[in-house]
């Protein structure tokens, strides 16, 4: 579906991203995980050219067999957000402070599906209440909604088009536990339902254990370790997943003395 | 608990606008105890904190710190009881100030303070040596006490609001999602200096934060917050038993 | 994230900025002292006699409508300009950086009174506040220096009381409560610093402005009265000879150019020393 192939990002001095290639199945739901620095959102960034200035990827990225890194601005413009989604993190610079949801619902559609305009309304509810929201909020500033409800309009907006790929980029570190695992629970509803796939970008592997599907572990741009998120999480191979695991405490019905007696 | 550290009664909290930030909560907190506070945002545990530092001012209800009601003592008055409370904010960046290199930062406290120590833990011979003591405690190289904070990363930037907060051996201090900002590994890495300190300085915690997980981690003993009140209360013993609040077995099918 | 690239020209503007400066800055106390110590003209003295006359080696820029030395007249008019210039920054920004700072940190109806007080001053143009000030007290420099401050000051209190709210709210803040400093160590520690560079590359930038203000009051005859020298009044002097001997305008002219350009390179180069963050981020 989605296919990172040798992808290496550099700047003059350093190498950020290192010949890194990734797989992204059909409906599969895969989780980049890595600490900040680690060149994890850069890898994702790249596939929609959306790097930094100053910064371009050498590789190549297949999203169904057309080379992404190749496109022309404006043929890649009519296919992010149509076949290809982002969320971010920064759920409160997704949409701009002085236009409504709506608005920025219409502005998609005005977008890519520019003989439906008429319906624009309608979808636009129709893809709040997927999300859980109510449609009445399309008339709603942004500045009125809570930083959960934000990131569900962000995940809305980005799969009005039923995306082949969505790319998820720590979309729940701003997020406390509680919303952001309403959050998670909501996209891989909308990800069985639409049959998408979703690549997952997080420092914190125990918000997507329940969910993903595979698991691919970057450190210093390269990918140490990948494979089945059962295999990667209870037998991991690599020393530094192993501290990633370590790191994160998560509740167990064990005694917590025993808990703590692990290394 | 017959003679708490912190003892708080029926403390509400309204705001100027007329909402109810804090609906008459009560809790003790007993020396050298950790006790954990989890809660989703907006549920007014980091308005709790505040308000048990006094940084805001309380609508109602007592606080009962080392014996003393403080609620209602003015800056000055509270400033013997300031020197034992303590607190590690969510954002390390902005609970450093940018401009002040970080021995500076790490000394204000100590150049309150530095009279009333007892001085049981760290010898401080000198500011200088005072520092390096300091940044050892939590593990950080004496090297970066010449840096300015935005030179740091965010897991060394946490460490130092902690050197700062333990510099004057405080007996409490309030960890308001120490770890929120942060990612796995400085996570895990910060918890295990909190219980390391705790240990040594025999301190004691009042951990807010959303993530339970780290939570139980840390304390023996929770309270789950939810809209201003406290809607239940355990041991960690206790976490799974059937009789749990619904919010909590919902909190704890998070992780 | 970190940083990732040091922009070679950011390094090189730096230099550049702080050479020129300090390469105009050596070249004039060059020419005050070469003027002061060599030429050793007297700047009022007049000898009709010498009048209008070119350079030459005693009078490297020439003679005015009276006779003087104009090298002489430009240095000691300069020192003139730029000191009172000076005076009068100085005064406006210990004026408006005391009570900005005092204003945001306490808040309240003194905050209050302190904005209506600037929004008042902020409502006419500097110009006007400054000719209208110069009419009542009198025409002279001390009328002037007071002009300026009063119009100026407002300014910097605004500024300073901005970002000491903003800073205020941090979270380092609390934590300087919690440690239990003063206010006037809570001002003074961790206030002054943020507030220090932003007034300081105000100022400077001000500077500028500041001396084209004094030239031009001097000019329409609001400022420094003959025959103490001064560029603005050297200029308005020399107006009934424009035609005879252009450089006396010129002179003056390209002095106060020149002044104002190396002022304002200053001032970028402070605004940089100031960013603690130096690097560019991506």
């Amino acid at each position: 579906m989605l296919h990172f192939d040798e992808i290496t990002i550099r700047t003059s001095s350093r190498t950020l991203v290192d010949k890194v290639s990734l797989n992204v199945q059909p409906g599969e739901w895969h989780a980049l995980v890595g600490q900040s620095g680690s060149g994890k959102s850069l890898l994702s960034r790249s596939a929609g050219q959306l790097l930094p200035p100053g910064l371009s990827a050498e590789g190549s990225i297949l999203l169904e067999g057309t080379d992404l890194l190749g496109l022309k601005r404006s043929n890649l413009r009519s296919l992010l957000g149509r076949r290809m989604s982002y969320i971010f993190q920064d759920y409160q610079a997704a949409f701009a402070p002085f236009r409504t949801i709506g608005q920025h619902f219409r502005e998609a559609i005005a977008t890519h599906d520019k003989q439906r305009l008429r319906e624009a309304p309608d979808r636009t509810s129709a893809a709040l209440e997927s999300v859980g929201l109510e449609g009445s909020l399309a008339s709603r500033y942004p500045f009125q909604l809570s930083g959960g409800q934000l990131q569900r309009a962000s995940i809305a907006l980005a799969l009005l088009f039923s995306p082949d790929v969505l790319i998820a980029d720590e979309v729940t570190t701003a997020l406390d536990s509680v919303s952001g695992h309403r959050v998670l629970s909501l996209l891989n509803r909308l990800r069985l339902e639409t049959g998408c796939s979703i690549l997952f970008i997080t420092h914190d592997w125990r918000h997507v254990r329940r969910y993903t599907d595979r698991i691919a572990v970057m450190k210093d741009g390269r990918i140490v370790e990948s494979g089945g998120t059962h295999r990667v999480l209870d037998h991991p191979r690599h020393e530094y997943t192993r501290r990633l695991i370590a790191a994160a405490p998560v509740l167990s019905r064990l005694p917590s003395g025993l808990q703590e007696a692990q290394p | 608990m017959s003679n708490p550290l912190l003892c708080v009664e029926q403390l509400s909290k309204r705001y100027a606008s007329g909402k109810l930030a804090i609906d008459e909560v009560s809790f003790q907190l007993g020396r050298g105890e950790s006790l954990g506070l989890v809660g989703e945002s907006g549920c007014g545990k980091s308005t709790l904190a505040r308000c048990l530092l006094r940084l805001e001012p309380v609508s109602s209800g007592t606080i009962i710190f080392k014996g003393q009601p403080v609620q209602q003592l003015t800056e000055k008055q509270l400033n013997p009881y300031r020197r034992d409370m303590q607190m590690v904010f969510q954002n390390p960046a902005a609970a450093l100030n940018p401009r002040l290199r970080i021995r500076d930062s790490l000394l204000d406290p100590y150049k309150q303070y530095s009279s009333q120590m007892q001085h049981s833990y760290f010898s401080c011979t000198s500011r200088s040596a005072f520092v390096t003591e300091l940044l050892e405690a939590v593990e950080l190289s004496p090297s970066l006490s010449g840096c300015y904070p935005h030179e740091l990363s965010g897991g060394q930037k946490q460490r130092v609001t902690i050197a700062r907060a333990v510099s004057i051996e405080p007996a409490l201090i309030v960890l308001d999602e120490p770890t929120a900002s942060l990612d796995v590994l400085s996570q895990g890495a910060i918890l295990t200096l909190l219980e390391h300190l705790q240990r040594n300085l025999k301190l004691a915690y009042l951990f807010i934060s959303h993530d339970l997980a780290a939570v139980s981690r840390m304390c023996s003993r929770m309270l789950v917050m939810r809209e201003g009140t406290f809607v239940d209360s355990f041991s960690r013993q206790m976490m799974f038993a059937e009789d749990r609040h619904p919010y909590t077995k919902e909190l704890i099918s998070i992780f | 994230m970190i940083r990732l690239f040091k922009q070679p020209q950011t390094a090189m503007r730096y230099k550049l900025q702080l050479g020129t400066a300090v390469l105009t800055a050596a070249l004039l106390l060059f020419l005050y002292i070469y003027t002061a110590f060599v030429l050793r003209h007297d700047s009022t003295l007049t000898n009709l006699s010498i009048r209008l006359q070119g350079s030459s080696l005693m009078h490297p820029l020439g003679t005015d409508h009276l006779g003087r030395d104009v090298l002489t007249r430009l240095m000691l008019g300069g020192r003139q300009t730029v000191g009172y210039s000076l005076l009068a920054l100085a005064a406006a920004l210990l004026i408006g950086t005391a009570s900005g700072m005092i204003a945001g940190f306490k808040g309240g109806w003194l905050d209050r009174i302190f904005m209506r007080i600037a929004d008042g001053f902020l409502a006419f143009p500097d110009m006007i506040v400054v000719i209208v000030l110069s009419g009542l007290l009198g025409p002279g420099l001390h009328s002037m220096i007071t002009a300026i401050v009063m119009v100026k000051w407002v300014s910097y209190a605004r500024v300073v009381r901005t970002t000491v709210i903003t800073e205020s709210r941090q979270d380092y803040m609390l934590a300087a409560r919690i440690n239990g400093l003063s206010p006037a160590n809570m001002l003074s520690r961790h206030l002054l610093p943020h507030v220090a560079g932003q007034v300081l590359v105000l100022a400077s930038l001000d500077l500028g402005k500041v001396i084209l203000l004094i030239s031009s009051l001097s000019y329409i005859g609001l400022g420094v009265q003959p025959p103490t020298p001064e560029w603005g009044a050297m200029l308005n002097d020399s107006r009934p000879y424009f035609q005879l001997a252009p450089q006396l305008m010129l002179y003056p002219g390209l002095a106060i150019v020149l002044l104002v350009l190396s002022v304002n390179m200053l001032g970028d180069y402070l605004r940089d020393y100031f960013d603690v963050k130096k690097e560019v981020r991506v």
